[in-house]
């Protein structure tokens, strides 16, 4: 026991004028973490390289101001000092938990010096000494020590932005170079022109911040104390804020946490009306609201606005009024980077102080108006730029902000698409050198070859078992194979699942691993794809391709051939070659007696092929028969599927983009998928019992009941009832619904279903109750993804944790515990929210290629245009329709905004005209000159889809009314799939097109732009090209300039 | 709660500690001439002093008088001066008797007491100032200065809190610590033997994890044991070298 001298450290709270006396304890050896350590250091973990020319120790200052500058994956070695960490931590727990996050992330090249506890370097704060005086010089002697401690062998540079310091520290001989941070990015770093950037943009945000006003936009956020402790009594409530999509100016939402039962009327959220109430509260703020007086609560405004969508929580009338409330704290902000536009210049704008200050529009139209200073005014127009929120002082009423880089020109693909990613919080950069270096090579040159070591211990089943695989057409990631075969004298069918493994190629904790867990899920737009992992893997080595040995993680079961009874499970490595890659089509096709030409038998004489065929076809009978045989044990066991539910989201995974275009509807799929979730189900029950409280799952909670009410009145509206009692229930009164002459009927109620239905999502088996594992979709009592682990990272976590039960089971004890309950709760919400993010993402690039698509088409003139539509919701100014021919969903005004409502003459064609709207329960009447016309759910009507453009957000589809007849030669039950991928593209050539000709009269292209494509790679002649355009901008401008003055 | 990060992703406590290190622990014997036994004790900011008098004849009501033991009276009290805000009422409170209570079972645990039938042990501890692990420190102090009056124990009594954060047991909380929302533990233990004399905690703890908190707080206390350990013979050597000439 070591103990080294206390020292005293004097601290008096000024809150209450308390002195309170801490201990301190100093010791000699603290680690440096830097592999350069001559002193035998006790270091673990991340070490920062000997080869640099400098370590960089940044003041507390610098930390807490310009974080981001330093985290810039490019500055190298950069040594944290506790004092600045505790700086830090003083300012709120988001930047220090950025920091930590920050340091442990190994590709980032920085590490953390408990300077205060080491002997030499820390000194106690004097009589007087200000706080940030104390900090600089805490840092700086930290930096004395580095360099003794190293013993000269490496540079160390000090930054602070405290003029005073770098005079007197540098005119010290002590072997450390203090500099500010600007000189310090300008001598250093002179080529990493982002960081230029994000310094001036944030040093112009601080020094606006100085110069703040003083009257008072808003009330003071009440003191954490105050809060808490109104929380605890009950007068406060907490919650997250979630602003309305429509009336973002007006409408917010609570939804409160704490649902005890004394204030059941707060379950449903608490409504804060107005900027004022929502007190600089941002969407997604972790807040506490003091409710207002009963008589100051109002209600929800349901009718439908100049907006886009629908929303579901809208109720039937103009709401009753509820709970109102008004934020009076912040307890968490959640502030993100955001998208905004840099408005256009028109001169009219009026510039209050500086002229520099521009009020930009954030993308998303719930987060307010943010204000930018900025040198750039000019050539920022009309360009999306990504932006972080500074701060939003009580006597702003917008809130401040710096920009992080710029996208590009608004309207253009390249930008909108990496909107939607920064919007969702999606990065995907290009797999780094260091990620591509771990991977295993395979090229013609050095082919990747089976390790005789791993072939020893894997289960060989290259000879003795038909492994094949069933795929959508073209597809590079095969991820599952499946085997079967008769066994014991034909007594036994032996059925397997062989999945790909991938942890044998990606260790836990690598620099893969930790990026693949960062993107938690493979990204599908409408036109590209981001792969979870590298294209080596997903393509190639994990990829279970027909012909070549591969690694496999096997799921097999040995049933009775008659009665299907699981006599035996195992789950194990195993090693494999897939014998047939076929497609679902050919699968059928085979099955289905028909003449298929199988690619892998071309070659092969006529015999031999019959003979190989016969087996193959066999095989898959086999399969099918196993497949119906499970599907209608589980059925007879009382269990069922919401199939077409089911269907639907597994729909929603795969790129196709309107989930109710079915699918041609094979029994193949079924089969496949019957198989696949056979092994999840069983993988499940394994990892679960061999880890009861850290096993991470995945379940579907039963929905609530009232979000079934619109789904119950549609359907009564048409003559059906609807039972949700339960799963089962439901599923049969879903399939009695059908209307013989309108098969949409039926669609658009399971559509409704799918919509009441809550999400499934992963978690711990150690965080909820064993009966909330159920999984209603399915009606299983536990599942679990594992069969597609190339596409997303939950099936990786219970591949390790299959992995590791495998080893308990055999008693060779887990070589690596898994995760406690915590970690894999975290990871299990962590993935959950990245799946939401890449299902916004998908959709809402759908939507922008449909807008897209309309955008190069007149509305008036162009019969692409104009559509059959069904109405499937009322409002009360109008109705909200679904168009199957694109997929579209979206509200149709019966009355605009001067108050004309829709007529239609005799022949149908609607005009507008002065009259009224009055809406019932199943249908909306309006009443003009020209006689009244009634619109029922499930009438079809023709609608005119044009687009509605907007600079700053998202352009959103328009559909006005044309018709209250069904669309003359609709083809509703088109099928559409292959006309979706028409429409992208169509538009992907259409952009690449207008870039052509933008790039052939004058190369708009900016750097950004070129730097964030992932495709191209920089060389010496972009780099040119980049000087020239550059060039060629500054004259443009000039001629610009000259126009107007002229 | 956004509360201090009591345990550093380095592995330091909020003073500079580990996760499994002492606080500095400083202790004299004999301070009191007149008692028959005293003891001042150190363990980082918390300071006690505990004073022994007996064994004498019952004081007091006479019908607590056991027969084939002695009684042993401890009485726990504060100075008002000990803790940031001024203290109001010094002993008497309901947690002074309770902390008195848990003192007197320890002891009675420890002192041999059937030595000395029909007969009284006084043993006084004031919290000179607190800075978390009151009980400990009071139980060290008081083995010292029961060890200073000549009564014979079965083995030193030690005492040490330890806490649970993050996975991690932490040893010899402080008041930081001890406030911030940490489940913590008291044991007294008699080393030698590994017997327990107290168990004390009044937290929420994972069943699973006692059996960790439990071993560190008994090397906690081996930890304290040996430096009380080194005190007493230190003194020991000084009287001796008084005496001898």
């Amino acid at each position: 026991m070591i103990k080294t001298e206390k020292i005293l450290h004097l601290k008096s709270c000024r809150g209450r004028k308390v002195r309170v006396v801490r201990e301190h304890y100093l010791r000699e050896r603290v680690p440096c973490y830097s592999s350069l350590c001559q002193a035998d250091c006790g270091n673990d973990g991340k070490l920062l390289p000997g080869d640099l020319t400098h370590y960089v120790v940044p003041d507390a200052g610098v930390v807490l101001d310009y974080l981001e500058i330093l985290e810039f994956r490019e500055l190298q070695g950069v040594v944290f000092t506790q004092t600045a960490c505790q700086a830090l931590q003083s300012k709120g727990r988001r930047y220090y938990n950025r920091l930590r996050s920050l340091l442990r992330d190994p590709r980032h090249d920085c590490v953390l010096f408990a300077n205060e506890f080491q002997e030499y370097s820390y000194c106690p704060r004097e009589k007087g000494e200000s706080q940030e005086r104390w900090q600089t010089r805490c840092v700086y002697s930290a930096a004395v020590w580095y360099y003794n401690h190293l013993a000269g062998m490496m540079n160390i540079v000090m930054i602070t932005e405290d003029r005073v310091a770098v005079d007197q520290y540098s005119s010290l001989n002590s072997g450390v170079f203090v500099v500010s941070l600007q000189d310090y990015l300008q001598d250093f770093w002179p080529e990493l022109a982002a960081a230029h950037e994000l310094y001036a943009s944030i040093s112009q945000a601080l020094q606006e911040k100085e110069g703040e006003g003083t009257e008072r936009e808003y009330s003071e956020h009440l003191p954490a104390e105050v809060l808490e402790a109104g929380i605890k009594s009950g007068r406060y409530s907490q919650g997250t804020l979630n602003v309305s999509k429509h009336r973002a100016q007006n409408e917010a939402f609570v939804q409160t946490e704490d649902l005890s039962d004394k204030n059941t009327d707060l379950s449903s959220g608490v409504l804060v009306f107005g900027g004022k109430n929502r007190n600089r509260a941002v969407h997604g703020d972790r807040v506490v609201v003091e409710l207002l007086p009963r008589s100051e609560w109002r209600g929800q405004v349901t009718s439908l606005t100049e907006g886009q969508g629908e929303d579901r929580s809208g109720e039937d009338s103009r709401s009753k009024p509820m709970p109102t409330g008004r934020v009076v704290g912040i307890l968490q902000r959640n502030w993100r980077d955001y998208v905004v536009t840099f408005p256009t210049r028109d001169g009219t704008q009026s510039q209050t102080r500086n002229s520099q200050r521009i009020l930009a529009v954030p993308w998303d139209r719930r987060i307010p108006k943010i204000r930018i200073s900025t040198q750039q005014a000019d050539t920022l127009q009309d360009h999306r730029v990504v932006v972080r929120i500074d701060s939003w002082e009580s006597t702003s009423l917008y809130p401040n902000g710096h920009s992080v880089r710029v996208l590009g020109r608004a309207g253009e693909l390249e930008t909108e698409v990496q909107t939607i990613l920064i919007e969702n919080c999606i990065h995907v950069p290009p797999f780094s050198e260091a990620q591509l270096r771990e991977m295993p090579v395979n090229s013609p040159e050095k082919p990747w070859t089976v390790d005789p070591t791993e072939a020893a211990v894997r289960r060989d089943l290259r000879e003795s078992h038909l492994v094949f695989s069933i795929d959508p057409l073209g597809c590079e990631d095969v991820d599952d194979t499946l085997s079967v075969r008769r066994v014991a004298g034909g007594k036994l069918l032996e059925l397997g699942v062989h999945i790909a493994d991938v942890t044998h190629f990606v260790a836990e904790g690598s620099l893969t691993d930790l990026e693949a867990r960062m993107r938690a899920t493979t990204y599908y737009l409408a036109d590209r794809r981001y792969d979870m992992l590298p294209a080596v893997l997903s393509a190639d080595l994990c990829s279970l391709l027909g012909g070549v040995d591969r690694y496999a993680m096997s799921v097999m079961w040995e049933l009775d051939a008659q009665t299907l009874a699981v006599h035996k499970v195992w789950f194990g490595r195993t090693l494999i070659r897939s014998s047939y890659q076929l497609h679902y089509e050919l699968a059928q096709a085979l099955l289905s007696g028909e003449q298929a030409v199988v690619p892998e038998l071309v070659g092969l004489g006529s015999k031999e092929k019959d003979a190989k065929l016969a087996q193959l076809v066999q095989a898959l009978e086999t399969l099918t028969h196993v497949a119906r045989q499970l599907r209608a044990q589980r059925d007879q066991g009382g269990a069922l599927e919401l199939e077409g539910v089911e269907v639907r989201a597994q729909l929603d995974e795969d790129r196709n983009i309107t989930a109710l275009v079915p699918r041609q509807p094979l029994e193949v799929h079924e089969t496949v998928a019957e198989c696949m979730i056979y092994a999840n189900h069983w993988v499940a029950r394994k990892i679960q019992e061999t880890f009861p409280a850290q096993a991470l799952l995945r379940r579907h909670p039963p929905p609530r009941q009232e979000l079934f009410g619109q789904l119950v009145d549609s359907a009564k509206a048409q003559g059906f009832s609807i039972d949700t009692r339960s799963n089962k229930a439901l599923a049969d009164s879903l399939d009695q619904a059908v209307d013989s002459q309108d098969p949409l009927v039926n669609r658009i109620l399971r559509m409704m279903a799918t919509q009441a239905m809550s999400q499934a999502v992963y978690f711990s088996t150690g965080a909820q109750p064993q009966d909330q594992y159920y999984h209603y979709g399915l009606a299983l009592d536990r599942y679990t993804h594992f069969t597609s682990p190339i596409r997303r990272y939950a099936d990786m976590v219970v591949h390790r944790l299959l992995t590791a039960a495998i080893e308990v089971e055999k008693g060779t004890g887990p070589g690596k515990v898994p995760g406690s309950n915590k970690e894999v709760e975290e990871m299990a919400h962590h993935i959950n929210s990245k799946n939401r993010a890449a299902q916004r993402a998908q959709s809402l690039s759908t939507a922008l290629f449909q807008c897209l698509y309309f955008k190069e088409r007149d509305a008036q003139s162009d019969p692409r245009c104009t559509a059959d539509a069904v109405i499937y919701s009322i409002r009360d100014n109008g109705v909200l329709v679904f168009i199957p021919q694109y997929g579209v969903k979206g509200p149709v005004y019966m009355r605009n905004k001067d108050g004309q409502v829709v007529a239609p003459g005799p022949d149908g064609r609607c005009e507008w005209q002065s009259g009224s709207v009055r809406r019932f329960s199943d249908r909306i009447t309006t009443t003009s000159s020209s006689g009244s016309a009634t619109f029922r759910l499930f009438d079809h009507i023709t609608v005119r889809i044009s687009v509605l453009s907007t600079s700053c957000h998202a352009d959103s589809l328009n559909l006005e009314v044309v018709s209250n007849e069904p669309h003359r030669g609709a083809q509703p039950e088109q099928p559409r799939p292959q006309g979706r991928n028409q429409l992208v593209q169509e538009v992907v050539r259409l952009a690449e097109e207008a870039q052509e000709k933008a790039a052939q009269q004058l190369p708009k292209l900016s750097r950004e732009e070129r730097e964030f494509r992932q495709s191209k790679t920089p060389n010496l002649y972009s780099l040119l090209e980049e000087v020239r355009e550059l060039a060629l901008m500054d004259t443009e401008r000039v001629t610009q300039v000259c126009a107007t003055t002229a | 709660m956004a509360g201090l990060e009591l345990l550093s992703d380095q592995g330091y406590r909020l003073d500079g500690r580990k996760a499994t290190e002492l606080r500095k622990v400083q202790a004299r014997m004999g301070v009191f001439a007149q008692a028959d036994g005293s003891a001042y004790l150190e363990q980082g900011n918390t300071k006690a002093l505990a004073v022994v008098y007996g064994p004498h004849e019952m004081r007091g009501s006479r019908s607590r008088t056991l027969h084939d033991r002695a009684v042993i009276n401890c009485q726990y009290s504060m100075a008002t001066f000990s803790t940031a805000e001024r203290k109001r009422r010094p002993h008497g409170d309901r947690k002074s008797t309770e902390m008195s209570l848990h003192l007197k079972q320890t002891f009675e645990a420890a002192v041999m007491t059937q030595l000395y039938p029909r007969s009284q042990i006084d043993i006084y501890v004031k919290i000179l100032q607190s800075d978390g692990g009151n009980y400990s420190v009071c139980v060290n102090a008081a083995t010292l200065a029961v060890i200073d009056a000549g009564i014979p124990m079965r083995d030193y009594v030690c005492a040490c809190t330890v806490g649970f954060v993050d996975e991690t047991p932490l040893a010899d909380l402080c008041f930081a610590e001890e406030s911030g929302g940490v489940s913590s533990l008291a044991l007294a233990l008699l080393p030698r033997g590994g017997q327990i004399a107290l168990l004390q905690m009044d937290a929420r703890l994972h069943q699973d994890h006692l059996e960790t908190l439990i071993e560190a707080a008994m090397t906690a206390c081996k930890g304290v044991s040996k430096v009380l350990d080194e005190v007493v013979r230190q003194h020991l050597q000084e009287r001796s070298v008084l005496s001898g000439e």
